[in-house]
């Protein structure tokens, strides 16, 4: 052996890429969270009937699990929707040919939306609602005088509605006060697109509870229209409200309410949104004769009832079409509104029936109306409970410790010679630690996929390793450098070439969206590279030292 | 050697037809079983819920095997037992082929509702439901992921190979290394799953390894044909008894723990690689001889 720093990093460099690249994986998987003991695994072995203990992040490593092996849920569905592309309009038809739709079509103004793409400067329609026929769709467009047909009309929504849907579920997710939640899109085959939700620690029934309000929320105002009947005015909108404060609840008056504040920056003709609220109530009637005029709502019953005898102010708060709450304006606010100083501090209390509906209430106001519904009809859900999860993650790792134990079974029958078979293991296992180093570093969340993905890394690293051995080891002893290397270039043509199909096989499920299979396919080929650039060659220099005559 | 020993086959006993005969007659009743199924279910393998689309559940309750069976409005495709240590009263019930989504999604609260609960434990431990359209979408998917897969890999082996009958060798063997797993899930009622698809895929870059080993040793080696050969399945046969063994262990613990995807990944992988053996050294192997000693000096 030589003394000499640089031919001994010469001779041995594959072995020190490998102890290098050993070092970092480990520091990168222990280090920063620091060690700490991990109990559940004992928990779950001994005692299975009290494993609802959710053990959380919290393990000895900085590995993060997914929902099969941390608990959760994920709930995948497409936008409800259409769009024609393309329209051959100008700048100032935008808002004529939405409000053509809503009336065409008989839809809610947040059903259908005009947009402008600044990017490639274009414009598109979309229509979010399963009522609407692509026929109807078109024919509307054209009424609206434009050259549109049936065959414009393509299934799902804009790539800008989808950006808008994901931002709103991140805050609503967030809002529910669960970290650690995902939302994401995914391409199908056919260009469509799934919006994709993973959240730690929720059932199925409680995201699909949040996923499917729509959280359009409107206060609309139930007044007499002066010829002795009720009409309804909508007078302020989701994005009327510039800050919305956390639920809370008064004490002296046992009444649940979300603090809210309307927008009073004034647009291009001097009116804001605080100050026409203002305008309509006082018009209306609600800060005169109205003050304290509604008695629609039996708050004890939680029924409405609308009809009255004697002429009705109310203020409804209505999410997706659905009356929440009505009740009457105030004397206090109501006078603030009359005499026009509200507008300056506009803010006011939302009074809702219950804590839930609060809550409720306030994320779908800070998350605004999602803009297009999810479609359910086309869902895909996958949920664990934590416990199940805990179990499945010991079992795993049971499975991967047998499956390894086997395969290093079978290589010392084989082989007979701890020289040969106990580096084979240990370079195997380095591949595993290599990419367990990996995904902690970038934060990959494990799963069970990800597990299999292990396995059948431990299982073609393995494989490539036996070639190598068989090849150097070929026609006697292994007497010099130059012998050596020849043969382990030899090996090395068919390596190279497996582990190409390998990749090749494995890079569709990379790519396409088959839920869990991404992450079996992510890790494989992750597995080979790595195999192939650093712990083969390593093996082979190992092998080396140990059977040259040195 | 050790108490592992590849068997040292007597090949030049047989003819390229005899060799041949078996993993082709294999092939063609592999290919007869499917097209059977086909014709008689509309499948050539069970399809699975995630491919037809309806849910998986795990459940955890003191109620019989019997009473979950009738708890659920659709009557469950299978019950299945899960038999870990430390795991009393688990359950892996699954139903396929549902086309109302709105039943699908009701299935986890009958079960809420109609057993026993075990202790404070959860009753749906672990739901997966995917509508008959979603699971279409998947279908398609697979399809063309295998596809694509399995033409990569073919015109990757031309490539490497640079000459056709040792080319189509491998590829005729992958080929079958496909279709006898898949004649196998038809036959033994496994249903054709993301864990499964993940497997034949696998099987794809897995069993082409002995095939290049074998190729490259008879070709592009210096060498006696049958020397070559016999050091080539030395390596080959102990690299796939090795993934083997590791798939059997993988595939049977899995399947007893419950943890489906694993189980059948496991499963697919241990039957395809055993295939494998057969249509390297059976197959691959006389269309090389053939090649070796007959086709290159027409």
């Amino acid at each position: 052996m030589s003394t000499n720093p640089i031919a001994f990093v010469k001779e041995y460099w594959r072995v020190i890429l490998l102890v290098a690249f050993l070092a970092f994986a480990l520091v990168a998987l222990f280090i920063p969270g620091g060690i700490m003991a991990d109990d559940s695994l004992a928990d779950n072995l001994g005692d299975n009937e009290t494993a609802a203990n959710q053990s959380g992040d919290e393990g000895f490593t900085n590995l993060e699990y997914g929902i099969g092996l941390d608990g959760g849920t994920r709930v995948s569905a497409p936008a409800t929707g259409m769009t024609v592309d393309e329209l051959d309009i100008d700048d100032n038809e935008q808002r004529d040919i939405e409000s053509t739709l809503y009336t065409e079509l008989d839809i809610e103004r947040s059903d259908a939306t005009v947009r402008y793409h600044e990017n490639d400067d274009r414009y598109t329609a979309e229509v979010f609602t399963e009522n609407v026929t692509a026929a109807e769709f078109a024919s509307a467009l054209q009424s609206a005088g434009l050259d549109v047909t049936e065959d414009d009309v393509e299934n799902g929504v804009t790539q800008e509605t989808r950006d808008e849907m994901i931002n709103t579920i991140e805050l609503r997710v967030n809002e529910a006060g669960l970290s650690g939640g995902n939302v994401y899109q995914e391409a199908t085959v056919d260009g469509g697109y799934y919006i994709v939700t993973e959240v730690p620690g929720m059932s199925p029934e409680e995201l699909r509870g949040l996923l499917s309000d729509r959280g359009d929320v409107q206060i609309v105002a139930y007044h007499p229209d002066g010829n002795g009947n009720q009409t309804n005015d909508t007078v302020l909108n989701d994005d009327d409200f510039s800050d919305i404060s956390p639920p809370a609840f008064d004490e002296q008056e046992g009444t649940h309410y979300v603090p809210v504040t309307v927008d009073n920056t004034e647009g291009s003709d001097g009116n804001s949104a605080a100050s026409e609220f203002q305008s309509a109530m006082n018009e209306y009637g609600f800060t005169s004769e109205g003050i304290g005029q509604c008695s629609v709502h039996d708050r004890d019953a939680g029924e409405f009832n609308f009809d009255q005898d004697q002429q009705q102010w109310c203020m409804l708060t209505v999410v997706d079409d659905e009356i929440i709450d009505a009740h009457s304006m105030g004397s206090g606010l109501g006078g603030d509104m009359e005499s026009g100083t509200w507008a300056n501090d506009p803010g006011f209390r939302m009074i809702v029936p219950t804590q839930q509906d609060a809550q409720y209430l306030s994320v779908n106001l800070q998350s605004g109306a999602l803009t297009a519904p999810l479609d359910f009809s086309q869902e895909q859900t996958y949920s664990t409970e934590p416990a199940l999860a805990d179990q499945f993650k010991t079992f795993s790792l049971l499975i991967g410790v047998l499956s390894v134990i086997t395969v290093s079974g079978v290589v010392f029958l084989r082989y007979r010679d701890p020289r040969v078979a106990a580096p084979m293991i240990v370079t195997a296992l380095s591949e595993v630690v290599i990419l367990l180093g990996f995904a902690a570093l970038i934060r990959m969340p494990i799963d069970l996929s990800h597990v299999a993905g292990f396995i059948a890394v431990v299982g073609t690293g393995v494989d490539d390793l036996i070639i190598i051995a068989d090849e150097v080891m070929s026609d006697g002893d292994v007497s010099s450098h130059r012998v050596f290397e020849s043969r382990f270039s030899k090996a090395f043509w068919v390596i190279g070439a497996a582990a190409a199909t390998t990749v090749i096989a494995l890079s569709p499920l990379a790519v396409l969206s088959l839920g869990d299979l991404r992450g079996f396919a992510i890790i494989t080929i992750l597995g080979v590279l790595i195999g192939v650039l650093i712990t083969r060659p390593a093996y082979g220099g190992i092998l080396e030292r140990l059977l040259t005559d040195k | 050697m050790g108490y592992f020993d590849v068997p040292d086959i007597q090949y030049p006993r047989y003819t390229n037809r005899q060799l041949a005969a078996v993993p082709l007659g294999l092939l063609a009743v592999a290919l007869l079983v499917l097209s059977g199924s086909f014709l008689l279910t509309g499948a050539p393998v069970p399809l699975g819920m995630d491919f037809t689309g309806g849910a998986e559940l795990t459940i955890q309750t003191t109620s019989s095997e019997a009473q979950i069976q009738t708890a659920f409005s659709v009557e469950p495709d299978s019950i299945q037992r899960i038999q870990a240590p430390g795991v009393d009263n688990q359950y892996t019930v699954q139903f396929a082929g549902i086309e109302d989504d709105e039943a699908i999604q009701t299935l986890s609260e009958q079960a809420a509702a109609e057993l026993e609960q075990d202790g404070n434990a959860e009753i749906v431990q672990q739901e997966s439901t995917a509508s008959a359209s979603f699971a279409a979408q998947t279908q398609q998917t697979a399809l063309l992921g295998i596809a694509v897969a399995f033409v990569g890999m073919s015109a990757l082996t031309f490539l490497l190979f640079r000459t056709f009958v040792p080319s189509i060798a491998i590829v005729l063997s992958a080929f079958s290394d496909l279709v006898i797993p898949l004649a196998f899930m038809s036959i033994a009622g496994i249903s054709l799953s993301l864990g499964t698809v993940a497997a034949l895929l696998m099987l794809i870059g897995y069993s082409v390894d002995s095939d290049i080993l074998l190729n490259n040793h008879v070709l592009r080696r210096s060498g006696d044909f049958y020397e070559s050969t016999s050091r080539a399945m030395t390596t080959g046969v102990t690299m796939t008894v090795t993934s083997m063994a590791a798939m059997l262990v993988m595939g049977i613990v899995a399947s007893l723990f419950g943890i489906e995807l694993l189980a059948s990944i496991g499963t697919i992988l241990f039957v395809g690689l055993a295939a494998d053996l057969m249509n390297t050294y059976l197959l691959n192997l006389s269309l090389l001889r053939w090649y070796k000693f007959e086709g290159v000096r027409s």
